[in-house]
């Protein structure tokens, strides 16, 4: 008789979870507009993307470092070969003066521009870091979730240029991104890039990021930590 | 061909002129660190390797990764000696230079190993600046706040650069600082400070990616004199239980007397049967003594004294004689332990203990009558006495061989105590003879012999007993059947206790003694042998008497046979009647104890 109940029990627990309406699901969060829930400021959201991007440049500066210190035997310098970075062809400011002379919106494009170039060099950088066994599986998680945060901060800064084009604050000359400006990681000479060399100009790249969120977010929202 | 060696001689040879007059090539520079305060203008700094005894000249020069053009240092001054400043305009981020230093003097010059340098990374900024310290008061005490300013190179307003701080505080004659971090803000709030002491604070900061500058000079602030809080709260926790402690000890006063009844109860009189307290208080000793014996009991008209015992002696080592308190059960004859040493287990033990083993042992053994007496350090005795008493200790029913500890004097070996005679009066003595067990059955039980018992005197002195108990259990037989009914059992022996002399000591008589009343057989004193005194090894030692009479119905052949030496073996008869020198007791391998081990008789 309990060997039936308990049958019973199941089956109905088990029409409950397949049954949608009685899933719970995950309603989007101000559905109904402001008044519901809090909104987050521009300050705010450029907080997040900036912590966002702190996150991802010490990640990409641990890896490199992990690289360094195991798989580069000698710290000679002149035997270091460093191939152009694949990103070498967008420009960007390299000091404070020009940076500060860019517009924002052509700031907010060059990052976007950066962190859109990286999205499938990082993928590729995860993979072989995966194939391979030199790196232990702790390293390659790393390089799984740098890909994932650069993926998620570009989400963020675009979030961010919309917000900011809703304030008026951006003008319209942000162009869109379209797939022709990925950029596949190609060397001059047409070979891929060595994982060392993509950490090392991923490096770069991600302090460039992190800097000029910085400078943007205190152009436009000055009142917090500047 | 010819020229060119000539010149490589000449070279050598002028080398080694100059060598010998002490000049050389300059040494190699080596470039020690470069250094960006604000990330957008660097120095580099480099040691040269020795200048080789002539003026020797420095130059750095540097080029851009990825290119080729090779740039020379743009200021050798600002920053110093041997060093090379790059300004803004120099400066690129996030590019590598690969920097190099030439040395050269007139013979020469040495290039110093590369050094590539990304700016963005050697980033060391400035200390921070106008550190002060405030001493606040606030209502949980004061504290110390400190506040400063960021270096002024850098630039954190428009977010280029990200600073964070980083203060360290010492108390006068600490040995160490304490460091707090204090992120991006630029003051901090220090508690825990001693009172009236000097202390000194430091600050400095660095960048997101960087190295950390040097610390400020030191700001010195002077806490004020004041009590802390908590030092008030134990003041005050003191007080209340000062308070507390004399409110209790108020109480404890008043108290006073239930309190000592509570903590020293008061020992409990004795209870006694019969027993007048009164009587003890009034001081005569006769009536209290008096109250204790049971008049008409035992029927002792005759015996001078008030407690008349008897000694139960048997000779046969297959009687139980169940002499420990603690064996007294209806089943004493399958008592287990059969291996006990015990001296005075059980009698030593406790007065009343022994009592209830001895009430216990009592039931259903049959018509018994037992006599118990205590001679302990009270020197009290009762006497108890029943019709039905239990089984007594050492009850002839027993058959196996198995005794306890009690002594046992027995008059033959192989005699048995025949079920349903008069049981005789017997007495224990705890641990007087617990040691003299050479038996193979782990018996306990001493033996001895009656044969030079009669007219002879058993007396038992104080044992060995720890508590200085010795408890005689007297079993009164039916004293009035004549003693003819008693058979000369040979395995059967009493002993009379003639009187309770003053030092504790059980004066016993044989009932054969010629001083006894004549109802008494002659004879059964012949078995009676007189304890002289228990040695500190429990060992019974019995004293010959001369005076013995009835000697003629033992034969010590056997005995003398299995006797151990030292002594020579004496004829049965004459064994009773020669006086041994003082001797100590044999011990037969049966368990017997020779008796006729003289004692000087006392």
């Amino acid at each position: 008789m309990s060997r039936s109940l308990k049958q019973v029990a199941v089956l109905l627990v088990a029409l409950l979870c397949l049954d949608p309406h009685g899933r719970v699901g995950s309603a989007p969060i101000c559905a109904h507009g402001p008044s519901g829930c809090h909104v987050p400021s521009l300050a705010d959201l450029f907080d997040r993307v900036i912590q966002h991007s702190a996150r991802m440049h010490s990640l990409s500066n641990d890896l490199h470092s992990e690289f360094e210190q195991y798989f580069l035997p000698s710290k000679n310098h002149i035997g270091k070969i460093y191939r152009k970075c694949h990103t070498s062809n967008i420009l960007t400011p390299n000091g404070k003066e020009n940076a500060q002379k860019l517009a924002r919106e052509e700031l907010t494009e060059v990052i976007l521009k950066l962190l859109m170039a990286w999205r499938d060099p990082l993928f590729q950088l995860h993979q072989s870091m995966a194939d391979q066994q030199d790196f232990n599986s702790f390293s390659s998680n790393k390089a799984l979730e740098m890909g994932d945060m650069a993926h998620e901060l570009r989400k963020g800064v675009e979030k961010v240029a919309e917000k900011m084009r809703v304030l008026g604050m951006l003008g319209n000359s942000v162009t869109g991104l379209s797939a022709a400006e990925a950029m596949l990681p190609l060397s001059e000479s047409g070979e891929a890039m060595s994982d060392y060399e993509l950490l090392y100009c991923f490096r770069r790249d991600s302090n460039k990021v992190q800097n000029y969120l910085k400078i943007l977010k205190c152009r436009i929202v000055p009142e917090h930590d500047c | 061909m010819r020229n060119s060696g000539a010149v490589l001689i000449l070279t050598f040879i002028a080398k080694l002129i100059l060598q010998a007059a002490g000049v050389s090539p300059p040494g190699k520079p080596r470039l020690t660190s470069c250094r960006s305060p604000e990330k957008e203008t660097f120095t580099c700094w480099w040691e040269p390797g020795g200048d080789g005894g002539l003026p020797t000249t420095y130059a750095l020069y540097y080029h851009l990764e990825n290119s080729e053009t090779v740039y020379e240092c743009p200021d050798y001054r600002t920053a110093g000696e041997n060093s090379c400043y790059f300004n803004k305009n120099d400066t690129s981020l996030w590019v590598n230079y690969n920097i190099t230093v030439v040395a050269s003097n007139a013979l020469g010059k040495n290039i110093s190993d590369p050094v590539e340098v990304d700016v963005v990374y050697i980033v060391q900024p400035n200390t921070p600046e106008n550190v002060t310290a405030v001493v606040v008061h606030d209502e949980q005490g004061p504290f110390v706040r400190v506040s400063w300013e960021k270096p002024r190179t850098a630039d954190t307003r428009s977010g280029w650069i990200t600073l964070i701080y980083q203060i360290r505080v010492k108390q006068e004659k600490d040995e160490k600082w304490e460091e707090y971090d204090a992120g991006m803000q630029k003051y901090y709030n220090v508690f825990s400070l001693h009172p009236d002491k000097e202390c000194m604070v430091q600050v400095r900061c660095k960048p997101d990616h960087g190295f950390w500058s040097e610390w400020t000079q030191t700001t010195y602030v002077k806490m004020p004199n004041y009590i802390p809080r908590e030092r008030s709260l134990w003041i005050l926790i003191t007080i209340f239980s000062i308070f507390i402690v004399l409110i209790l000890t108020w109480t404890l006063n008043v108290k006073r007397n239930s309190m000592k009844l509570c903590l020293l109860p008061p020992v409990p009189g004795p209870k006694i049967k019969g027993f007048d307290k009164q009587l003890l208080k009034s001081g005569k000793t006769e009536e209290i003594f008096n109250t204790l014996v049971i008049q008409g009991f035992p029927p002792t008209t005759d015996y001078e004294n008030l407690l008349v015992e008897y000694l139960e002696v048997y000779d046969n080592e297959e009687q139980e004689l169940v002499l420990d308190g603690k064996e007294l059960s209806e089943d004493f004859m399958k008592s287990k332990s059969s291996s006990d040493n015990d001296s005075g287990r059980g009698s030593c033990d406790s007065r009343t203990l022994l009592l209830e083993k001895c009430m216990d042992g009592r039931e259903g053994s049959g018509s018994d009558q037992h006599q118990y007496s205590q001679h302990g350090e009270t020197s009290w005795a009762s006497t108890e006495s029943s019709e039905s008493q239990g089984a007594e200790p050492g009850s002839p029913e027993s058959t196996d061989g198995r005794a306890k500890t009690w002594p046992v004097v027995f008059p033959q070996p192989h005699h048995h105590y025949p079920v349903g005679a008069v049981k005789p009066a017997y007495h224990n003595v705890p641990e007087i003879l617990n040691q003299l067990s050479p038996h193979a059955t782990p018996s306990n039980y001493h033996q001895l012999h009656h044969q030079d018992i009669p007219q002879q005197e058993l007396r038992f002195s104080k044992s060995a007993c720890r508590h200085s108990q010795s408890y005689n259990q007297f079993n009164l037989d039916s004293i009035d059947t004549p003693a003819p009914g008693v058979p000369p059992l040979p395995s059967l022996e009493y002993v009379e206790v003639q009187r309770v002399n003053p030092e504790n000591m059980l004066l016993l008589r044989p009932l054969s003694d010629p001083n006894r009343e004549p109802e008494r057989s002659d004879c059964t004193g012949e078995d009676y042998s007189k304890v002289k005194v228990v040695t500190s090894h429990n060992i019974l030692l019995l004293q010959r008497d001369t005076s013995h009479q009835c000697v003629d119905d033992y034969s010590q052949a056997d005995q003398c046979t299995t006797q151990q030496p030292p002594h020579p073996c004496k004829p049965a008869v004459h064994q009773w009647n020669s006086v041994m020198p003082q001797e100590g007791m044999r011990v037969m391998g049966n368990g017997y104890v020779d008796s006729t081990v003289l004692m000087p008789s006392f």
